[in-house]
């Protein structure tokens, strides 16, 4: 039989496990633990509790959703960033990069619309995309040349991720990933550099089927398109086409 | 202030912070739909009144307004549930908890409690009034500082620590009362 912890010291272990306690507070308090099971049970039980909670998942913000909340803002049909004109003013940077990473973030796991595009064709706006990030203070949202940190922020971010090897060793060290939002997709994309160049990886999930890398050039950049593993991938870069062919070939080696 | 620079800040102010409205409100409303009603009116609410934004944390302002917007709807829509949360005055009694009596325990309440699955979770988080289930929803799934939570519900902190313990102590007691 344990005893009823009093309200009070309950009300400081749940400060203590949210580390909401000053230090002094704190120490005592974690001295008083280590003396008292039943203290150190409650805690544990906070502890617990605390943790079950923190596992359940936050709702996915449904795309339909979101382009309503969007519309509140803007009543015209223009809502998309990507459809707007393409002479931004520069202040409108920020908000454009927010509103792109906003709308990855909660676009995640499952809501992937594969709407025929009557606008720009993928290219072109993996095109666009590639150039907006090279305008961008930085080409990446997480960046890390680590695979295993670059995975699962793609996994956490958009319940999908391509395989991501490093290439350094071939020449092509992993600058980070990246969230594309291409017509009505939120799209998991990879960064990797070559010399001063920088390779746009843009993978869109779904491909049933595999294809051979097939080299293409849109809005000023060399391209490659092949499928394997469930994507489609799109690479952009102003890599010479045999360079980046070469790259594809690294990056197909590795992923296997 | 005109509407192109309202709607930038809302972009910039709002949009971020989409998914921890709408999981405030969906605990709050009990399902998704009301919870996007909810979050929908919370933001035109949050449209006009961005230009008075002062600074701070956006999301807690946000957090607010949908807090608020939430009590309103359920008032409109659900009186009738509104009257379990109690009187207020009630709720941070802490005499009136009836179950801080211990029982004995074969499995450590830990454990059982980490075994615990989303459904029995969310039933346990259910059972909460509203005033505990707020509390517990913002710091435990949205992970909010206490700081932060007192600004969202307008509250001292102390308040807010008293009412997490006690949410918490009760998700608890739940899960075990449903594992026995």
């Amino acid at each position: 039989m344990t005893r009823t912890i009093p309200e009070d010291d309950r009300i400081a272990l749940n400060a203590l496990a949210d580390g909401e306690l000053d230090t002094a507070t704190a120490s005592t308090l974690v001295a008083r633990l280590a003396a008292d099971a039943d203290l150190q049970q409650a805690y544990d039980t906070i502890v617990a509790t605390r943790d079950a909670l923190g596992g359940l998942e936050l709702p996915v913000v449904p795309l339909e959703f979101l382009a309503r909340i969007e519309n509140l803002a803007t009543p015209s049909p223009a809502d998309s960033p990507l459809l707007r004109p393409r002479h931004y003013r520069w202040e409108g940077w920020r908000n454009i990069a927010a509103s792109v990473l906003v709308t990855a973030l909660i676009a995640s796991s499952a809501t992937y619309l594969f709407t025929s595009p009557r606008g720009p064709s993928l290219e072109q706006m993996v095109a666009s995309a590639h150039r907006r990030s090279l305008l961008a203070a930085n080409p990446v949202d997480v960046l890390s040349s680590d695979r295993h940190t670059v995975k699962p922020w793609l996994d956490q971010h958009l319940g999908v991720s391509p395989p991501a090897p490093d290439l350094a060793a071939a020449g092509y060290p992993l600058l980070g990933g990246r969230v594309e939002v291409l017509g009505q997709q939120a799209l998991p994309t990879l960064v990797y550099r070559h010399n001063e160049h920088t390779i746009s990886v843009v993978a869109q999930p779904g491909s049933t089927t595999t294809a051979a890398p097939r080299s293409l050039a849109s809005g000023g950049y060399n391209m490659v398109e092949w499928s394997i593993a469930g994507f489609d991938f799109t690479a952009a870069s102003d890599l010479e086409p045999a360079e980046l062919a070469t790259f594809v070939a690294a990056y197909l080696k590795a992923a296997g | 202030m005109d509407s192109t620079r309202s709607a930038e800040l809302f972009r910039q102010i709002v949009l971020p912070h989409l998914r921890d409205a709408l999981a405030l409100a969906r605990w709050l409303a009990g399902n998704q739909s009301d919870a996007e009603d909810i979050v929908q009116e919370s933001c035109v609410r949050a449209l006009k009144s961005v230009d008075g934004y002062a600074g701070g944390s956006a999301r807690a302002w946000l957090l607010a307004i949908v807090r608020n917007t939430a009590f309103t709807w359920l008032a409109r829509h659900r009186s009738a549930s509104l009257v379990m949360v109690g009187d207020l005055g009630d709720i941070d009694d802490v005499s009136r908890d009836a179950d801080t009596a211990a029982e004995p325990q074969p499995t450590p309440e830990s454990e059982l409690i980490r075994r615990a699955d989303q459904r029995a979770l969310a039933t346990a988080i259910a059972t909460l009034s509203l005033p505990l289930r707020e509390v517990v929803v913002l710091r435990d799934i949205s992970g909010f500082s206490y700081k932060e939570i007192a600004a969202v519900l307008n509250l001292p902190i102390g308040t807010v620590m008293s009412r997490l313990s006690r949410g918490r102590h009760q998700v608890a007691t739940e899960i075990r009362r449903a594992d026995a």
